[in-house]
C-alpha cells in the first residue's frame, strides 16, 4: 500500500514505523473472515484492512482523529487472528499500537469515557490499590441499581474473592528449588492476577521449585505495562517495563537467570516485545533485548525442561482454549497441549480456535456487548466438545469464560501442578468429576506384520459400525 | 433488457432486509479489489443472503430487474480473482457470510452436507469436535477459502480425495431462470432423501457438471464425502538438484500412481515455490528488473537445506511400523536414480517447505504457503494452471518453456507440479508489484504468452484468473462456445448470471455489451 506522509512526520520514530508497516499491506483480505469483529459487526471498517486504512488516514492528516475512525479502532480485540492468516505478514500489532498512541495524544475523549480508562490505566497495575477497588467494587454489588448504567456491566466482571492460600507464595522473593537447584528462574508475578487468582502463581512456584527450579520474584517487577499500552498511554506502560528490565536484568547479571517465565500470556506476549518497545531507547535497549530474549511463556518453559509423564490423575477430559496472545501472537499452541497429555489429561481443542473469548485486556469493560457476544460464543464452543474442565494460559481469558460457561475453568499449570503433585486447583474443589474411562493405549508392535488393524468405530449410537479399515 | 438497478435493490431489500443490502463505499471498493493486472472492478452493491429461498428472490428480482449478479462463496480465491465481479457494476451475492452452515456430517457414508459459506477451516474444526474421525481434504490455500466455491471451481487437494469436484455429490442449485433444482437423487419428494448426497447418478442426464466453472446456475448446497482420518500419517520427501531432473522425477512418481501404491498425489515443487513463503528475493528488493538469478536461486536452496525440486507424498495406516514398509519401498525407487536426497517426515516437521505439504496431504488446513505472496511486495498475484501428462521428456519441454517465458518478461519462475497418475498440474504463480506500471504490464504480458504458446503444444489450463477468461474461452472450438452460450440461454434466458464469468456469454450478447 502506497503512502503520502511528509518529510516531517517520517522523521518521528512511530510515522516511519508506521509508513514501513502500512507498506507491507497488500489488501489481499485473508485477515478478514478470521476477525471476530468484522464477523459480528459485517462492517468492512471494523475488520483488518478497514482499520488499517483508517490508520493511514489519520496519521497522514494528522490532527485530532475522528470519533468514528476512533470507535473503530477501540473496537479492534488485538486478538491478532488477522495476523494468522496475513499472507505477507503484516505487522498488524504495532501498528495497531501506534494507532492507539496516536489518538491517546491527539484526541481529549468524552469524559464518560475518559475517567474510566484513567482510572483503569492506574489502578488495575497496582496490585494493592486494585485490591482495595475491587473490595469497593464487591460492596457496590450489594447496590448495584444505584451506580450508573454506564458502569453497571463492570460489576458483573468482578469475581468471587479468591480463596487464596494462607500463605500465598508470591509475597515473598526467593523460592528455593526442592532438592538439587538445576535452574534459575525469575517468575513475572504481575499485577491483576496475584489480586483476582494467587493461587495460579502459586501453582507455578509450587511446579518450578518441585521440578528443581529456584524461583525469582523480584519485588521491583510488577506489571508488565501491557494493559496501559493497549490503551495508547504508552508512558506509563514504558514506565512499568522499564522497572521490570532494570529488576531482571539486575537479576540476570548477578546469580544468573535461565529464562523469565510468564504465566499470564497476555503479559508474555509484551515482555517478549520489549526489545522491540525499546528499540529507540540509548539506556534500555540492549537489556531490554535480553529480557525479552529470555523471556517464555509457562508452557514453553515446562516443556523446555522435559517434564516427566504422570498418571496420578484419571484422564480428565480438558477443553484446551487458545488465548489469543498465546495463539496468534506468540505462536505457543503444541506445548501446553502436550504438556496436559504427558500430564494424563485427555485434551480436547475447541472450535473457532482463532476466535477471541472477547477478554482482551480492558476490552470487556469498554466495549461490553461485543465482549459478550464473543464470550457467549466462546462458552457455546467449548460446551459441544462436553469437557469436564477448560484449561487456558491467560488470566483474562479464564475470568470472562467463566461468565459464560458453568464448566470449571483453571490455568493450565494448575491442572499440571495437581498431576504432579500439587493440591486441587480451587475452581475444582467441591466439583465431582465422573472418573473417565482410561484412554486405550496402543502396544507397540515388535514388527510391522503384527501391527494392530484398527477399526475406527461411529460411537453417536449404540448401533456401531466401521469407519475406516487401515 | 433494460436495466433498474434502483427498483432492483429496493426489492432485494424487501426480501432480505435493508440491512444485507450493502451500498457503502468501503464495502464497494473493497470488494471490487483484486490482484490480477487488470484495474479494480467494484460492484454495484453487494447482498447477503440467508437462505436458497433469499437467493431465489434475488435471482428472481434480478430477471424482473434487469441486473447483473456475481455470486462467489468466501471470496478467498486470491490469484483468481478474489471477490470482484467479472465486470465493474455487477451485484454480489456474497453467499459466504450468512449461509455458512454445516447442514450435516454423516459419519456412516462419510460426508458433509455444506452450505457456500462452509470454509476448510470450519470443516476442519467441526469434524475434530467430533472426535477427528473424518477428514478434510485441505488445499494448501487460505484456511478460511470456501469449500463449495473451490469444489464448484474444480479446485484440488493433495490426499485420496483430492478432485473436490468429484467428491462432490447432490447438489441444490438457483438457476438463472430462478428455479431450483436438486441433482441426482435429491430431485425426488419428499425430505427423506437418503441417496442424494451418497449416489452421484441417478435417472435422467447428471447436471452437476454443468455448474462447475459455468455461470448457469448458482450452488447453494452440496455434499462432499469425506475420507476417515487414519490412525497413522507418515510422509516422505526428496530433494533433486537440479532444474532438468525434473523429466527423472515424473518417470519416477508416475508407476507409483498408476499402480496407486502411493494413496496421495506428489507435490513436486520448485526451489522457488517451496522457499518463497519463508523468504523474499532479495535482488528484487535491491533494484533488479531481471528474474530472480541462478546463483541467488543457489544461496536460497543452500539457505533452507533443499534443491531445484522438492517431492513429497504421504501414506496413511495403521500405525507408523505398518507404514514403514511403503516408506522403505518408495525410498529405494526415488534412490535408484543416484540423484534423489531422502527426507525422513520427522526430519521435513522441523523444514517449513516441507510441513506445509505434511499439514495439506493429513487434511490440516494452513496458511503458511500464503507466505509465497511477499516473495515480492506489491500485492500482484496470478496463476497460470496448465499441466502435463506424466511423461518425463513432455514435462521437462514444458518446464523449459514456462521457464523461458518468465525469465524474458523478469518474472520468478515459481512452480508447483501436483502430479497423479496420467497427468500433473503445473501451478505457476506470478508475483509481482502491482503499483509498477511497467511490472505489471509485464505479468500481464507473461501470462499471455504462458497461455498461447502451451495452448500451441496442445495444453490448455484447468482454472484461470477472471482477467483471462475471455482469453482461454477464446481458444476454445467455436462450436463449444456456441454449445456453452446456448445452455447459457436455456438455464438463465436473460443473461442476469455472472455475464461473462468463465468466457461464457449468452448467444446474442454482443461484444460491445460485453
Amino acid at each position: 500500500m502506497k503512502t503520502s506522509f511528509t518529510e516531517t512526520q517520517l522523521a518521528r520514530p512511530e510515522i516511519a514505523e508506521a509508513d514501513k508497516i502500512l507498506g507491507t499491506c497488500q489488501h489481499f483480505g485473508f485477515c478478514t473472515s478470521g476477525c471476530p469483529t468484522y464477523t459480528l459487526l459485517h462492517d468492512e471498517n471494523d475488520g483488518p484492512r478497514g482499520r488499517i486504512d483508517l490508520i493511514k488516514e489519520m496519521l497522514e492528516q494528522g490532527g485530532s482523529p475522528s470519533p468514528k475512525t476512533i470507535g473503530h479502532i477501540d473496537r479492534c480485540l488485538s486478538c491478532m487472528s488477522c495476523m494468522t492468516t496475513c499472507a505477507v505478514k503484516v505487522d498488524y500489532m504495532h501498528l495497531v499500537d501506534i494507532g492507539r498512541v496516536y489518538i491517546e495524544e491527539n484526541y481529549r475523549r468524552p469524559w464518560r469515557d475518559r475517567i474510566p480508562r484513567d482510572v483503569l490505566g492506574y489502578v488495575l497495575p497496582r496490585p494493592a490499590l486494585f485490591k482495595a477497588m475491587l473490595a469497593a467494587g464487591r460492596l457496590a454489588l450489594r447496590f448495584e441499581k444505584l451506580m450508573p448504567p454506564s458502569l453497571r456491566h463492570m460489576t458483573k466482571l468482578i469475581p468471587e474473592a479468591a480463596k487464596a492460600s494462607p500463605h500465598s507464595l508470591a509475597a515473598c522473593t526467593v523460592y528455593p528449588a526442592q532438592n538439587e537447584r538445576r535452574w534459575r528462574v525469575a517468575v513475572l508475578a504481575g499485577c491483576v492476577q496475584p489480586v483476582l487468582s494467587p493461587h495460579i502463581n502459586d501453582a507455578t512456584i509450587r511446579l518450578l521449585t518441585r521440578l528443581g527450579c529456584e524461583v525469582i520474584v523480584p519485588a521491583a517487577a510488577g506489571c508488565c505495562g501491557s494493559l496501559n499500552l493497549h490503551m495508547g498511554k504508552r508512558d506509563a506502560a514504558m514506565q512499568f517495563a522499564a522497572a521490570n528490565i532494570r529488576a531482571w536484568v539486575s537479576e540476570m547479571d548477578g546469580e544468573g537467570l535461565d529464562a523469565i517465565v510468564v504465566n499470564a500470556s497476555g503479559c508474555g506476549t509484551t515482555v517478549k516485545d520489549y526489545g522491540h518497545m525499546f528499540s529507540g531507547d540509548a539506556d534500555l535497549a540492549e537489556a531490554a533485548h535480553r529480557v525479552s530474549n529470555i523471556a517464555m511463556d509457562i508452557s514453553e518453559w515446562l516443556q523446555s525442561m522435559g517434564l516427566s509423564d504422570s498418571a496420578l490423575l484419571p484422564p480428565y477430559k480438558v477443553a484446551y482454549h487458545d488465548a489469543c496472545s498465546l495463539r496468534n501472537a506468540q505462536k505457543v499452541t503444541v506445548q501446553p497441549r502436550d504438556l496436559l497429555r504427558q500430564a494424563g489429561f485427555h485434551v480436547v481443542d475447541v472450535g473457532e480456535a482463532h476466535f477471541c473469548c472477547g477478554s482482551a485486556g480492558t476490552y470487556n469493560m469498554f466495549q461490553p456487548e461485543l465482549a459478550r457476544q464473543l464470550g457467549a460464543r466462546k462458552a457455546a464452543n467449548i460446551a459441544r466438545v462436553e469437557p469436564q474442565i477448560i484449561a487456558a494460559g491467560n488470566i483474562g481469558c479464564i475470568n470472562q469464560i467463566r461468565l459464560y460457561s458453568g464448566i470449571p475453568i483453571v490455568h493450565t499449570v494448575e491442572l499440571l501442578d495437581w498431576a504432579h503433585g500439587g493440591p486441587v486447583p480451587p475452581a475444582l474443589e467441591g466439583v465431582r468429576l465422573e472418573t473417565p474411562e482410561p484412554m486405550a493405549r496402543e502396544p507397540e508392535p515388535a514388527s510391522a506384520a503384527e501391527a494392530p488393524i484398527h477399526l475406527h468405530r461411529h460411537t453417536g449410537t449404540s448401533d456401531e459400525s466401521d469407519l475406516g479399515v487401515w | 433488457m433494460t436495466t433498474d438497478l434502483s427498483a432492483f435493490l429496493d426489492a432485494v431489500s424487501a426480501a432480505l432486509g435493508k440491512e444485507w443490502v450493502d451500498q457503502r463505499p468501503e464495502t464497494v471498493k473493497r470488494y471490487g479489489e483484486h490482484t490480477l493486472p487488470g484495474a479494480e472492478r467494484p460492484p454495484a452493491a453487494v447482498l447477503f443472503p440467508e437462505s436458497t429461498q433469499q437467493v431465489q428472490s434475488i435471482v428472481r428480482a434480478a430477471n424482473q430487474h434487469g441486473v447483473q449478479l456475481y455470486p462467489i462463496s468466501t471470496g478467498n480465491n486470491i490469484g483468481l480473482g478474489s471477490r470482484a465481479p467479472i465486470k465493474p457494476g455487477q451485484v454480489i451475492v456474497d453467499l459466504g457470510y450468512r449461509m455458512n452452515r454445516i447442514l450435516e456430517v454423516n459419519e456412516e457414508t462419510c460426508f458433509a452436507e455444506v452450505q457456500p459459506g462452509v470454509s476448510f477451516q470450519m470443516l476442519h474444526d467441526e469434524l475434530a469436535r467430533r472426535g477427528d474421525k473424518l477428514m478434510v481434504s485441505a488445499t494448501s490455500g487460505p484456511p478460511h477459502g470456501g469449500i463449495l466455491g473451490n469444489a464448484m471451481d474444480r479446485g484440488a487437494g493433495y490426499g485420496p480425495y483430492f478432485d473436490h469436484f468429484g467428491m462432490l455429490c447432490g447438489m441444490e442449485v438457483v438457476l438463472g431462470n430462478g428455479d431450483i433444482v436438486r441433482t441426482g437423487d435429491g430431485s425426488l419428494e419428499g425430505d427423506n432423501l437418503v441417496n442424494w448426497h451418497v449416489s452421484k447418478y441417478s435417472f435422467g442426464p447428471a447436471l452437476d457438471g454443468l455448474f462447475a466453472q459455468s455461470n448457469f446456475g448458482i450452488v447453494t448446497r452440496a455434499a462432499i464425502w469425506l475420507m476417515p482420518r487414519p490412525p497413522a500419517a507418515r510422509s516422505f520427501h526428496f530433494v533433486f538438484p537440479d532444474d532438468e531432473d525434473i523429466g527423472e522425477i515424473i518417470d519416477l512418481c508416475r508407476p507409483m500412481k498408476l499402480s496407486n501404491f502411493v494413496p496421495t498425489l506428489f507435490r513436486i515443487s520448485n526451489d522457488l515455490y517451496a522457499m518463497a513463503p519463508e523468504d523474499q528475493n532479495w535482488e528484487y528488493l535491491q533494484g533488479s528488473k531481471e528474474a530472480f538469478s541462478v546463483e541467488g536461486r543457489r544461496t536460497l536452496q543452500e539457505k533452507h537445506g533443499l534443491g531445484a525440486w522438492q517431492v513429497s507424498g504421504m501414506f496413511y495406516g495403521a500405525s507408523d511400523a505398518a507404514i514403514e514398509p511403503s516408506i522403505q519401498r518408495v525410498k529405494a525407487h526415488f534412490e535408484r536414480s543416484g540423484k534423489a536426497r531422502y527426507i525422513s517426515h520427522d526430519e521435513a516437521l522441523g523444514i517449513p517447505a516441507l510441513s506445509i505439504a505434511i499439514d495439506a496431504m493429513n487434511g490440516r488446513p494452513s496458511a503458511n504457503e500464503l507466505g509465497m505472496l511477499q516473495w515480492r511486495p506489491g500485492s500482484g498475484n496470478s496463476w497460470f494452471l496448465p499441466g502435463t501428462p506424466m511423461v518425463g521428456r513432455q514435462a521437462l519441454e514444458l518446464d523449459r518453456l514456462g521457464r523461458e517465458i518468465y525469465a524474458k518478461h523478469g518474472m520468478d519462475y515459481i512452480i508447483m507440479h501436483v502430479a497423479s497418475a496420467r497427468f500433473a498440474r503445473g501451478l505457476h504463480v506470478l508475483v509481482w508489484n502491482k503499483d509498477d506500471a511497467d511490472e505489471n504490464a509485464r505479468a500481464d504480458a507473461c501470462y499471455r504468452e504462458l497461455a498461447h504458446e502451451f495452448a500451441k503444444r496442445g495444453v490448455g489450463v484447468g482454472r484461470a484468473p477472471a482477467d483471462y477468461h475471455d482469453l482461454h474461452m477464446g481458444m476454445m472450438m467455436p462450436s463449444l462456445q456456441k454449445a456453452f452460450g446456448e445452455i447459457k440461454n436455456a438455464l438463465d434466458p436473460n443473461g442476469i448470471l455472472a455475464q461473462g464469468k468463465y468466457g461464457i456469454y449468452s448467444v446474442g450478447e454482443t461484444v460491445e455489451t460485453r
